[in-house]
């Protein structure tokens, strides 16, 4: 185990973000970068939510204390939400649960949130880039570490 | 707060408790009686009226006795509310969790309750024989010490700038004060917090919550937490570890106060009964501000207002979004 | 029997010494009361206290023991046993506290399977006890077969006497440590014979709880008596007074696992009196309110132990009293299971 951490903190490091993404707007809109062939990064793992109404605050944190070193969420714009209501939901959970963990002392730039409807496969290029960035000039995250 | 008024609201306590229960407007009133140690108070369940006398108030009531209130309980129930268990008690029935017509709210004014964490400190790890509490003072005797300590310093912060101190709602108020509008809170108390760098906040908290043993008294004080089967103890899935690693430490007191967003009443309860006298007043305090300058809202204060959690607006605020550009 | 002094001032010399060979463990003041840590630095210990917010348990059974971690290893895993424990000296533990390590010798040492861990760490630590002149208004050691300066449970006892500490050995380990140890001096002979007297006047000077000898008995006829709902009504069912008491054991074990495949069995504080604890598999929970869980917890300490190992479950120490969150002071119970059984002999 002691080999295989230091093989990793040699290596130069890449972030990895995980996406949380609705499957009717962002979902789709994800699909349409990658059929209209546009390139951005590679470090993002999408995982597929039917509405992100459906996404537990506990998604988030789970996330943080496995590893992943950035999150984003994307849903719906405001009024097209195919369960109606969902992504206002969500915005409220993610408005309070990311106001508690940038005062508890974990970095903003960790936790992206944004609207992406199903035509804007450029736009979703975009934002993967820009959390990526976001990402990268905060490191690695060593928050949840425990001392084994 | 002088000596006197906190007597007077002790004898109307014990008369209209008495009263309550000579009639039969109530099968029991719970208030709270003196310790077996100084500056120490219980939760009190009295259920004949030749018991009031048991009944106390003074600073040392610091628990927040909405927590023995039951769902289906059929009792009528008398209670004794300071402001914050008032508005518990506004918020728990909000939340469909209590009957209204079977709890009688008595609601008295408070001026605060003793912070015995800071009180210890001062002392120094030194057994507390007698304590007495004056207009503004705490004589603290021991073995071989005598301290005077100046009562506004040993008082909660979280009292400090509460603006509750009279239940807004209430069946039955003690003493003459009414419950007013409160002047606008600036929050100012969490700057210094705030302006600190990530880094630093979390070595602050981490420093804090790494004396944590997982004893759950916070959970178990406070009024908002009757989730039957809370989330750490689940197992399908194991979402967060139950050790008293630092690490789970950490996620344990932050996912806990995430559920406690728009339901907290600052009450202080969770850092009264921390027997390591964790200062968890910080969270609290934020949690306020997040409602508050977020939704405009605030905990227990009328029975109509939906909780934030539970609600939502089209035009709620998202400075939050990420910006593409 | 050996007894021998060394100066207060020179306490850091002796725990110097002790350093060169064993682990050091003793009170460090922290910011949430005094802890039993592991004295690096010999000037942070703390001898002036009155008892530690934790008890010394924690150096014997830790709040996360780790049983044993794994990783993989090409198609199967590899097991990583611990490193084995080293000798360690626990300075200035209070009577109470180690007789609590008595009772956890017993517990993970009866009957068929023997609990690794604890007795071996058992085995390597040696207990230099520090007798108490100023016991607590809240500590009862005297009316559960303890006392200040009890001498049972401890290797060594040191007793304070002006600006010296005295020490005396109570077992062969303690005093093979004390002819080893060069810092000590020799005893004032006139100094001992004041001592004893000490000790006897303040183990005299703490009031004995009436009927606390007997409790056991008196508990058997009690389990179904009403007078257990009014000691359980303000009960919160956190674990504070478990986890502070020197003899509570429970504990609960965890496999906790990383994304590279390696993982780890935890052993934590677990207690009676969270609802899961007696939660079976089959969904049934045989206490699912406050009052049996509350009952438990003294039928426990004071009549299954008694009846089950011919020892009380319980040192006395008094912290279940200071730090309960509803102040549920547990002489309270004794007084009304005292009136009770007096009323129905009468």
């Amino acid at each position: 185990m002691t080999d295989k951490s230091k093989e990793k903190s040699t290596k130069e490091w890449k972030p990895k973000i995980i996406a949380f993404l609705c499957n009717w707007c962002s979902y789709a809109g994800a699909d349409l970068a990658g059929v209209s062939r546009i390139q951005y990064p590679p470090n993002i793992r999408v995982v597929r939510v039917p509405c992100t109404g459906r996404i537990n605050p506990f998604f988030i944190i789970k996330s943080l204390t496995s590893g992943w070193d950035g999150i984003l969420v994307s849903g719906c714009h405001p009024g097209d939400c195919h369960y109606i209501s969902g992504n206002y939901v969500a915005r409220r959970r993610f408005a309070i649960l990311r106001d508690l963990m940038i005062f508890l002392g974990i970095e903003p730039e960790r936790l992206n949130f944004t609207w992406v409807s199903a035509a804007e496969g450029e736009r979703f290029a975009k934002v993967v880039r820009k959390t990526v960035e976001n990402v990268k000039s905060v490191g690695p995250n060593k928050i949840f570490n425990k001392e084994w | 707060m002088v000596r006197k008024i906190i007597d007077d609201i002790e004898k109307s306590i014990r008369e209209i408790a008495k009263k309550l229960l000579e009639e039969g407007k109530v099968d029991l009133i719970i208030g709270y009686t003196k310790g077996s140690i100084p500056l120490r108070s219980g939760p009190c369940f009295i259920t004949d009226a030749s018991q009031t006398d048991m009944l106390v108030w003074n600073q040392s009531c610091d628990l927040n006795l909405a927590k023995y209130l039951a769902k289906n309980d059929d009792r009528k129930i008398g209670i004794i509310s300071k402001g914050c268990v008032g508005r518990a008690i506004v918020h728990l029935i909000v939340e469909k969790q209590l009957n209204k017509e079977n709890i009688t709210i008595i609601g008295i004014p408070c001026e605060g309750v003793l912070n015995r964490a800071k009180i210890m400190i001062e002392i120094g790890d030194k057994e507390i024989t007698e304590a007495n509490i004056e207009d503004n003072k705490i004589i603290i005797k021991g073995k071989d010490f005598d301290k005077t300590l100046p009562l506004q310093d040993s008082i909660n912060q979280l009292c400090i700038t509460c603006h509750y101190k009279i239940p807004p709602i209430s069946d039955i108020i003690i003493g003459d004060k009414k419950p007013e509008k409160p002047p606008k809170d600036d929050f100012k108390d969490l700057n210094e917090i705030e302006s600190k760098s990530s880094n630093d906040k979390m070595e602050y908290f981490k420093k804090e919550l790494n004396r944590c043993i997982r004893c759950y008294a916070c959970r178990e004080a406070c009024p908002m937490c009757y989730c039957t089967l809370c989330f750490v103890d689940q197992n399908k899935p194991v979402w967060f570890g139950k050790s008293a690693d630092i690490s789970d430490n950490f996620i344990f007191h932050m996912i806990r106060a995430f559920h406690v967003a728009g339901r907290c009443v600052s009450c202080g309860a969770c850092s009264s009964v921390c027997p390591m006298g964790i200062d968890l007043n910080f969270i609290t305090r934020k949690l306020e501000k997040i409602v508050k300058e977020r939704f405009d809202f605030e905990t227990g204060i009328n029975l109509e207002t939906p909780p934030p959690m539970g609600a939502y607006k089209f035009d709620d605020k998202q400075e939050f979004m990420m910006e593409e550009d | 029997m050996i007894q021998k002094m060394i100066s207060k001032d020179a306490i850091s010399n002796l725990i110097k010494e002790l350093q060169k060979e064993v682990k050091v463990f003793g009170p460090v003041k922290e910011e949430g009361g005094v802890l039993f840590k592991e004295i690096k630095d010999a000037k942070e210990i703390c001898l002036d206290y009155s008892n530690s917010k934790i008890p010394p348990k924690n150096v014997l059974f830790p709040m996360i023991d780790i049983l044993f971690s794994y990783e993989k290893e090409g198609k199967g895993v590899k097991i990583i046993e611990n490193p084995p424990y080293e000798k360690t000296v626990i300075l200035g533990i209070r009577p109470c506290d180690s007789m609590g390590f008595s009772l956890f010798k017993n517990f993970f040492s009866f009957g068929k399977y023997k609990d690794p861990n604890v007795l071996n760490r058992l085995k390597n630590i040696t207990l230099i006890g520090m007798g108490c002149l100023e016991p607590r208004t809240s500590c009862f050691c005297t009316s559960v077969n303890g006392g200040p300066f009890n001498k049972e449970s401890v290797d060594i006892l040191i007793t304070e006497f002006k600006d010296d500490y005295y020490l005396e050995s109570s077992t062969d380990k303690g005093e093979a440590l004390i002819k080893k140890i060069k810092s000590l001096t020799e005893a004032d002979k006139g100094d001992l014979a004041k001592i004893e007297k000490l000790q006897k006047d303040i183990e005299s000077a703490i009031p004995v709880i009436e009927g606390l000898d007997s409790i056991h008995t008196k508990l058997d006829g009690l389990f179904d008596h009403p007078m257990w709902k009014m000691e359980s009504q303000g009960c919160l069912g956190c674990g504070t007074c478990t986890y502070l008491c020197p003899t509570c054991h429970c504990f609960d074990v965890l496999d906790e696992n990383k994304q590279d495949g390696s993982g780890r069995r935890i052993r934590i504080w677990d207690t009676c009196q969270f609802p899961l604890f007696t939660l079976e598999t089959s969904g049934h929970n045989p206490r699912t309110t406050k009052l049996p869980r509350v009952r438990q917890r003294i039928y426990h300490k004071f009549n299954y132990y008694p009846k089950n190992y011919n020892i009380i479950g319980c040192v006395g120490c008094g912290r279940c009293i200071i730090n309960c969150p509803v102040n549920s002071d547990i002489r309270n119970i004794f007084t009304s299971v005292e009136n009770i059984s007096s009323k129905t002999e009468v």
